[in-house]
């Protein structure tokens, strides 16, 4: 058992017994369980695992409910999921839902990826008729239930449906995208319930008819629940394109979220080119095509210490196990020069942890960035402009440094822009009065000219 | 649940030597009851075999007492003494990673199944969960009133003085730091994005039709009573602009 100055960790519950096995013993037993946890057959090696698609098509087909499609004019891209079943990713019309954390706290994270989107020439809709998905909230607090749950996810995606009607577009013309990976977890964990339990679907009914968000007198479900970084994923070889610093040097370790491939890990994407596809694809696919060196380590699998609630009223956890368990693993055997992540509560986490490890002797200094940042960095994006690396606390200058970045004299031009920002000149992605689509605010498409 | 003629240490649980009150029987099965009535209860627990995987795997395991074998295990054979004393403390240990759930051979889900836990430690006015409830006040006011959970001028280093100095690296007013953000719907310092007011009373509607308003009665009395005074003020709101659009329509 391990030990920790002398006191026993506990978590075993009270009948536990060491197995006071030798040292080699340990060692081979260890070594047996890590042959199965670090391969993805240790989430396959299930017995009940369904496709709940099907069951969602069948629905539609009895009609209970609406499918918002993905139509050819979002110009899907196939990918394979866990089990090698099909799954489309929309890479353009895209209704972009918001993560709080991201907008926050990181918001050169959604501001990185409008840019990409710009650069690729891809619409899409970025608005304030969006809540976030309160799954943050449930998961530290358990204020919420699976009824307001499901009644938030339904309300935003209905509203991603009708969006584009406030620019003279039909319903169904945006597809959501879904920003942070506790959303994404939520959302599809939810959906399932919502596809299996006819008394939640009446009982959400009942919700959604109030707030006039109904498709037919319906409940309207998304054929697929997408994350960014699977738009990410997708779209990462013509990112390389677009690549215009090179990032060879840079060993990148990867960070994968738990709510992105943990949470109905059969909807997560691999590729058996990615790491012999045993670890979820997305970030590690994109960084290893813009050129960097992903380096693997070994307690990648380890969850960030974020812990929903701890991150508000039990930071000591927090910062401990970001620390302990994956910022000084990556820095100290992977050698890394940067962590990358593709979620908020990760990147909050292992960037905000490194501060306080000096009072503890743990020094840590890795810069953290999510997956579309550095992708826009090595695109050419400005560091703080676009990037806003100003918002993380760890060492993004560290990392700009190895790749060629003068960053004092960027950072320079972005004092400069903000004497433009105070005097109302500050430049935006897309025409601000896009934004609200009705309600207080709201200005007809015919009267933007 | 099988009892049928019960003892004393079946009718009551309690330690002999302490002091506190015992917890009636029936208050023990009314909240295993509210546990396993909930829709995801057969989902989230298939069986198990003590293998452990989940409790080996856990980070909250590693620093505190809690094993996601042991909450499994005390729900599987229905130890009501056992459920309800893990839900004393041990529940809100759990970091909600989901590993457990994608490790377990059986399909179970220990972190699934402590969120049903604590939702009925919520339901049924739990000093534990008033306890740990309480520094999450403003992120409850914030998500509930505004349809937000987070926002920027929550980020300061009175809250979060353990991450640094380095709230932001630039220096300058935050309300321009935020308007220098190239997407419009960040240029907000209140929330982190701008939110329709029509939204957030859609969100609120939710919020009451769900009983998560009476949840947080429950718990955090003070707080349901602001909330509701400010909730109130933007209904209103969102009725005076409705009806003055429609006489601008009809104009």
């Amino acid at each position: 058992m391990q030990t920790n100055c002398g006191e026993r960790l506990t978590g075993h519950g009270s009948e536990w017994r060491d197995s006071n096995l030798t040292p080699t013993d340990a060692r081979t037993a260890t070594a047996w369980v890590e042959q199965r946890i670090d391969k993805r057959s240790m989430l396959t090696n299930k017995d009940r695992v369904e496709d709940v698609r099907d069951a969602m098509w069948q629905l539609e087909k009895d009609g209970e409910i609406v499918v918002h499609r993905i139509h050819d004019e979002h110009e899907p891209i196939t990918v394979k999921t866990l089990y090698g079943w099909d799954k489309r990713i929309p890479t353009t019309q895209l209704w972009h839902h918001k993560s709080c954390g991201q907008c926050g706290n990181i918001p050169g994270y959604p501001a990185s990826l409008l840019w990409m989107m710009n650069q690729l020439g891809k619409t899409y809709l970025d608005e304030t008729d969006q809540t976030s998905c309160t799954a943050w909230n449930y998961h530290g607090s358990g204020i919420g239930n699976l009824e307001s749950l499901a009644a938030v996810f339904l309300r935003n995606f209905h509203q991603a449906y009708v969006s584009a009607k406030a620019e003279g577009k039909p319903e169904g013309y945006y597809y959501p995208l879904v920003h942070c990976g506790t959303s994404f977890g939520n959302y599809k964990e939810v959906r399932g319930y919502l596809i299996h339990s006819a008394e939640l679907r009446e009982r959400v009914k009942k919700i959604l008819g109030k707030l006039g968000r109904l498709v037919d007198g319906k409940l309207l479900l998304p054929e697929e629940v997408v994350h960014y970084s699977e738009w990410v994923h997708v779209m990462r070889h013509e990112i390389a394109k677009r690549r215009v610093i090179d990032v060879s040097n840079i060993r990148a370790t990867v960070h994968p979220a738990c709510h992105v491939y943990k949470m109905v890990p059969q909807d997560a994407i691999y590729e058996d080119e990615i790491l012999e596809g045993n670890r979820v694809a997305v970030s590690t696919g994109v960084m290893m095509a813009l050129g960097a060196q992903v380096i693997d380590y070994s307690t990648w699998y380890d969850c960030c210490g974020f812990g929903f609630r701890h991150i508000i009223s039990e930071r000591e956890f927090t910062r401990s196990f970001a620390i302990d368990r994956k910022l000084k693993v990556m820095q100290d055997e992977a050698k890394s020069d940067v962590v990358i992540g593709h979620d908020t509560g990760c990147i909050t986490t292992l960037d905000k942890s490194q501060w306080i490890g000096k009072s503890a002797g743990k020094e840590v200094d890795l810069p953290v960035l999510a997956d579309i940042q550095f992708a826009a960095l090595a695109c050419g994006a400005h560091p703080y402009r676009i990037v806003q690396s100003h918002w993380h606390a760890s060492s993004t200058e560290t990392l700009m440094e190895k790749v060629g970045i003068d960053w004092r004299a960027k950072k320079a031009e972005f004092e400069e822009y903000l004497k433009e920002v105070q005097a109302g000149r500050q430049e935006n992605l897309y025409d601000p009065r896009r934004r609200i689509t009705s309600g207080p605010g709201y200005q007809k498409i015919e009267a933007r000219a | 649940m099988a009892h049928g003629h019960a003892t004393r240490v079946q009718t009551f649980i309690g330690d002999p030597f302490s002091e506190t009150p015992p917890v009636p029987r029936e208050k023990l099965e009314s909240i295993f009851n509210d546990i396993q009535s909930d829709l995801r209860y057969d989902h989230e627990l298939n069986g198990c075999l003590n293998c452990g995987i989940c409790t080996a795997t856990c980070p909250a395991a590693h620093y505190y007492d809690f094993s996601p074998r042991e909450i499994v295990q005390l729900l599987w054979t229905e130890n009501l003494e056992g459920v309800y004393d893990a839900m004393q403390e041990k529940i809100w240990s759990c970091a909600q990673c989901y590993t457990c759930a994608a490790r377990c051979p059986f399909g179970n889900s220990p972190g699934g199944l402590v969120m049903i836990m604590r939702e009925a430690a919520i339901k049924n006015g739990m000093e534990s969960a008033k306890n740990v409830l309480r520094p999450f006040s403003r992120v409850m006011l914030k998500l509930i009133s505004t349809g937000n959970q987070l926002s920027p001028d929550m980020i300061n280093k009175d809250h979060f003085a353990d991450w640094g100095p380095n709230i932001s690296k630039v220096q300058a007013p935050l309300k321009v730091l935020r308007k220098a953000i190239p997407m419009p719907t960040l240029n907000t310092t209140e929330t982190a994005w701008e939110v329709n007011l029509k939204t957030s009373v859609e969100l609120y509607t939710i919020w009451e039709m769900t009983g998560v308003l009476d949840q947080l009665e429950t718990v955090d009395e003070n707080l349901f009573d602001v909330i509701t005074d400010i909730m109130d003020e933007k209904r209103q709101d969102l009725e005076d602009w409705q009806e003055e659009n429609a006489e601008n329509d009809k104009d």
